[in-house]
């Protein structure tokens, strides 16, 4: 036992890079993005600006905070004249209740594709997933806890959402595995090796099945609660439909070896299973899943949510669509993914640092705007791209600019008094209104919407609040109308130009307060506010 | 194992041709083989300027077949209604259906469809995607994409309905082709503007929109702000057109539709393609007979086949029937056999539809079940098939792929084919 040890012990020493190449201490994670992505050969010399001080707030509270920032909060940003105010800032969010808050609702869309789910009510997974960003609980640690709790005990039981709303539908679970924890979504490998995607192989969707095809919904009799049991045994077995040969797999991680079952004991179970009661295997597939599926060894799983909090940041995937990785559909940046993926490992799945480092680089700080009206589609990451404001970022933006919130969004429901269960409810609207499903870099806009931008009650309640903006923007004369309704709507000062329409347009209306809510209504609804830029 | 439904048509027919290089089986290759077009397929430009239209008409729970296309009077598991000749020579139809029996020379029947689903929710999305499982947009969606014209008056696929989840009926299409979901005759939420403003007032807010979204669009991609202001404008045409939603029906209508809601609904719906619409979906709720099954279906049929066959008459006189698909489906039919309680429970094994218009032959049926209907007798199909018919009818190429950035998916199912009887 000692000696194998120590064997391995030299192993790891003599791969370890301080022994192998003398090289300078490397650069911190952010510089090294950016030098990938400006020295690729797609990368436009004549690449945007930095976004001004006022964008780039803006931008970094949607993304870290998920709202943008109060008039007060802009002021105090642009008046800084510290150098690395910018820094500050994104750490200032980073460690903020607002970022739990905020990645509460990215990685339940991650994860949760916005099904209606049962089993474990919406509350306890929120609060599960919230308190897991507070605690800056690895991904790693997320998805083995998720994977690996059975729903039987109270309090991991918010973590075995994931399979039982899936209601452990076997294709079901096994594509999701697939599309949403290593990028792979091997729905066309279920009946025969993909004819044109050469790294997606049967072996691999069953590889996957094979760990969760002996766990099964178990309802208790007594409680009537639904959780997890498992078999002892039980073995896929697939046959292609162009081949029509069939073969058998052990679980597997893609093309990691298949992990055999260990040589059968006389006693298979640790709680039979028998009608009634719910069976525990001595030996369970379903771990084996959550160890498996987070090992180091298994680096489809990091280079999965690299791809994934890269797309978050940047408003489109290294690897697009986000469930598509393989050799035929490569990274536009293969080194950069590489990158993301290997400090991920090094740094213990901390998805905390990976967010703080992409907001560093000067890829996510350029400005959305080219110099020219030249086609930067072809120029990834020379011009920033627009992102389009999730449902939550919407509503929590635009209760902030209409000044029905004025303090900062927290979802915290065991503070959380009358007000902000309607404020909750105004969320949930939004979220019914306007969600497209799964983590998608993917614009939408329906005409339902815009009626519902247009006409709906809520926005105009919003906007006819009795202490709403549009009533305290009545005592202020044009110039500082404008500067007020930019700052609060648009989290930026007016040009001359706009200062100049703004006036233009109030005094070429007799009912002024009327003319203010028309204002506030087409800043509320215009581009600029609906995407992040 | 049922062949999954994700991958494009390059890639089967590739896989068909090592598959058939290494099959003996010529029976096999003559059912992969692809069939001879029926028709010429239009270019998408011309496509959306040809005015073809589908009218959709659900029959939610899952309607018999016995007591509706294909009767089996006189045998096991015939039940009491008579069959009834038609206005198609040698075809007849259940007697609950009379009215709908004189116009069926507008439309044909299918009466060999074998799906294999006995579940609704599978069974009606089936139906509806063409594939027996997987992420893709619904008929009215594909629809909406590949025949509504950027000037289309209305959105393009209309669900008029009373029941229902929200479904993600667009799939990776956007949402813009999403089923705007009408609540019976209830115009859609929204549509009309706030009580302290005008449509003088809403102009004006209107173009200060325009305002603000000009100079953010100066030296920004502009896909994506267009599909933003593509939505304003379909919520503008709604808007103005809030009066085709609320126009009561006309007396002499109602007294020849009836006035129960489903002839109110399909009312409604010849409105709605007289107007512009591209795909309207009606559905008639309450087939799921699993007791009763015969005073259900006396009751029900008796509600569809009277309004059904004025809307048949309209679309027909109005000269519409050419240009406008009409499709009579449900997720699956129900068992030959009667249960305990007189019922008929899910079947997907032995089925019917009913389509027509849109240049699909007339007068026909398609296929057969054996003697006591327990089984498809000849001309086997399934709800992919039907969707690849329903597509080629109106002029779509569904073995085309919807083409998208990163990845092409094919429009009809690679694993089924049209009817292509149905459409010479």
């Amino acid at each position: 036992m000692f000696r194998d040890h120590t064997f391995w012990m030299l192993i790891a020493v003599s791969f370890s890079p301080a022994l192998s190449a003398p090289l300078p201490a490397a650069a911190p994670l952010h510089q090294q993005i950016d030098a990938l992505i400006e020295a690729h050969p797609s990368f436009d010399a004549s690449a945007a600006d930095a976004a001004d001080d006022a964008t780039f707030l803006r931008r970094v509270y949607l993304d870290l905070a998920g709202c943008i920032p109060t008039a007060q909060q802009v002021r105090e940003f642009l008046k800084d004249p510290s150098p690395d105010k910018r820094t500050h800032t994104i750490d200032a969010l980073l460690a903020s209740p607002q970022h739990a808050t905020r990645m509460q609702y990215v990685l339940d869309e991650l994860l949760m594709e916005r099904r209606s789910g049962k089993h474990v009510a919406a509350d306890q997974w929120r609060t599960f997933l919230r308190q897991s960003v507070l605690d800056n609980k690895p991904w790693d640690v997320l998805v083995r806890e998720i994977l690996s709790a059975d729903g039987s005990q109270p309090e991991t039981r918010p973590a075995a959402k994931f399979l039982l709303a899936r209601e452990l539908h076997r294709d079901e679970v096994t594509r999701d595995l697939g599309r949403i924890f290593l990028g792979r979504d091997l729905q066309c490998a279920q009946c025969h090796d993909h004819p044109t995607v050469d790294d997606y192989l049967q072996r691999h969707y069953f590889g996957l099945t094979a760990f969760i095809t002996r766990s099964y919904l178990f309802k208790d009799p007594k409680t009537g609660i639904t959780s997890i049991g498992e078999k002892a045994e039980g073995d896929v077995e697939f046959t292609s439909v162009f081949t029509s040969e069939t073969a058998g797999t052990a679980p597997r991680m893609l093309d990691l070896p298949p992990l055999a079952d260990p040589p059968a004991e006389k006693e298979l179970y640790k709680v039979k299973r028998a009608k009634n009661v719910r069976g525990v295997p001595i030996y369970s597939r379903r771990l084996q899943l959550a160890e498996a599926m987070t090992d180091d060894a298994n680096r489809a799983f990091r280079l999965n949510i690299a791809n994934r909090m890269w797309a978050v940041m940047m408003g489109q995937g290294l690897v697009e669509p986000l469930d598509m990785m393989h050799e035929q559909n490569p990274p536009t940046h293969p080194q950069v993914l590489d990158l993301l993926a290997a400090s991920l490992l090094e740094h213990g799945y901390d998805l905390r640092y990976l967010l703080r480092e992409l907001a560093l680089t000067q890829t996510y700080q350029r400005s959305s705007q080219a110099r020219n009206a030249a086609d930067h589609d072809d120029h990834p990451y020379s011009v920033a791209r627009l992102k389009p404001l999730s449902p939550e970022q919407l509503a929590w933006s635009m209760m902030r600019a209409t000044g029905i919130i004025d303090d900062e969004p927290v979802e915290d429901s065991s503070a959380a008094g009358p007000a902000d269960a309607a404020i909750q409810k105004h969320v949930e609207t939004f979220a019914k209104m306007f969600s497209t499903g799964g983590q998608s870099t993917r614009f939408d806009a329906a005409a339902e919407q815009a009626l519902f931008l247009r006409n709906g009650n809520l926005i105009h309640s919003w906007l006819t609040a009795k202490d709403g903006l549009v009533t305290s923007l009545q005592p202020l004369d044009d110039a500082q109308l404008a500067e007020e309704l930019y700052l609060q709507v648009f989290s930026r000062m007016p040009t001359e130009q706009e200062t100049r329409r703004v006036a233009d347009f109030l005094q070429s209306t007799s009912d002024r307060p009327l003319a203010i809510q028309q204002l506030t209504w087409a800043a509320l609804v215009s581009t600029e506010f609906r995407f992040n830029h | 194992m049922r062949r999954n439904q994700g991958c494009s048509p390059v890639e089967h027919v590739l896989a068909r041709r090592q598959f058939l290089a290494g099959s003996a089986s010529a029976a096999v290759g003559a059912c992969l083989s692809k069939p001879v077009q029926a028709h010429p397929l239009m270019q998408a430009d011309s496509l959306k300027r040809s005015g073809k239209r589908i009218l959709q008409i659900f029959l939610q729970g899952g309607v018999s077949q016995l007591e509706s296309w294909d009767p089996k009077p006189g045998t096991k598991f015939g039940g009491p209604f008579r069959a009834i000749p038609t206005s198609v020579p040698g075809m007849h139809i259940s007697e609950l259906l009379p009215h709908t029996a004189s116009r069926m020379h507008h439309l044909s029947i299918v009466r060999s469809i074998n799906s294999k689903i006995n579940d609704h929710r599978k069974g009606m999305l089936y139906m509806e995607k063409g594939r027996p499982t997987g992420d893709f947009p619904y008929l009215g969606s594909v629809a909406s994409k590949y025949l509504a014209g950027p000037d289309a008056a209305l959105p393009g696929y209309i669900h008029i309905t009373t029941r229902g989840i929200n479904d993600s009926t667009a799939a990776f299409l956007g949402a813009q082709h999403a089923q705007l979901k009408l609540e019976g005759v209830q115009p859609p939420s929204n549509l009309d503007l706030p009580q302290d403003l005008d449509e003088e007032l809403d102009a004006q807010r209107e173009s200060l929109r325009r305002q603000f979204d000009e100079p953010f669009a100066q030296h920004r991609s502009n896909a994506e702000l267009d599909t933003y202001d593509a939505a304003f404008q379909q919520a503008a045409l709604l808007m103005a057109r809030k009066k085709i939603f609320e126009g009561s029906a006309s007396e002499k209508d109602l007294s020849r539709y009836g006035t129960h809601d489903f002839a109110r609904y399909c009312l409604l719906a010849r409105t709605l393609l007289e107007n512009g619409a591209t795909c309207v979906k009606v559905t008639h709720h309450g087939y799921d007979s699993h007791a009763e099954n015969f005073n259900f279906h006396l009751e029900q049929l008796g509600e569809f086949d009277k309004p059904f066959a004025m809307l048949m008459d309209d679309l027909s006189d109005r000269g519409m029937l050419e240009n406008t698909l009409v499709l009579v489906c449900s997720e699956f039919g129900r068992t030959p056999k009667i249960n305990t309680k007189y019922g008929r429970d899910h079947w997907g094994t032995a089925w019917s539809t009913v389509l027509g218009g849109c240049g699909v032959q007339s007068g026909a049926i398609i296929g057969s079940t054996n003697n006591e209907g327990t089984e498809v007798a000849d001309r086997e199909v399934d709800s992919g098939h039907l969707f690849h018919t329903y597509l080629r009818a109106v002029g779509l190429d569904s073995y085309a792929e919807h083409d998208l950035p990163g990845r092409s998916i094919p429009i009809g199912d690679p694993a089924a084919e049209e009817i292509g009887e149905l459409l010479s």
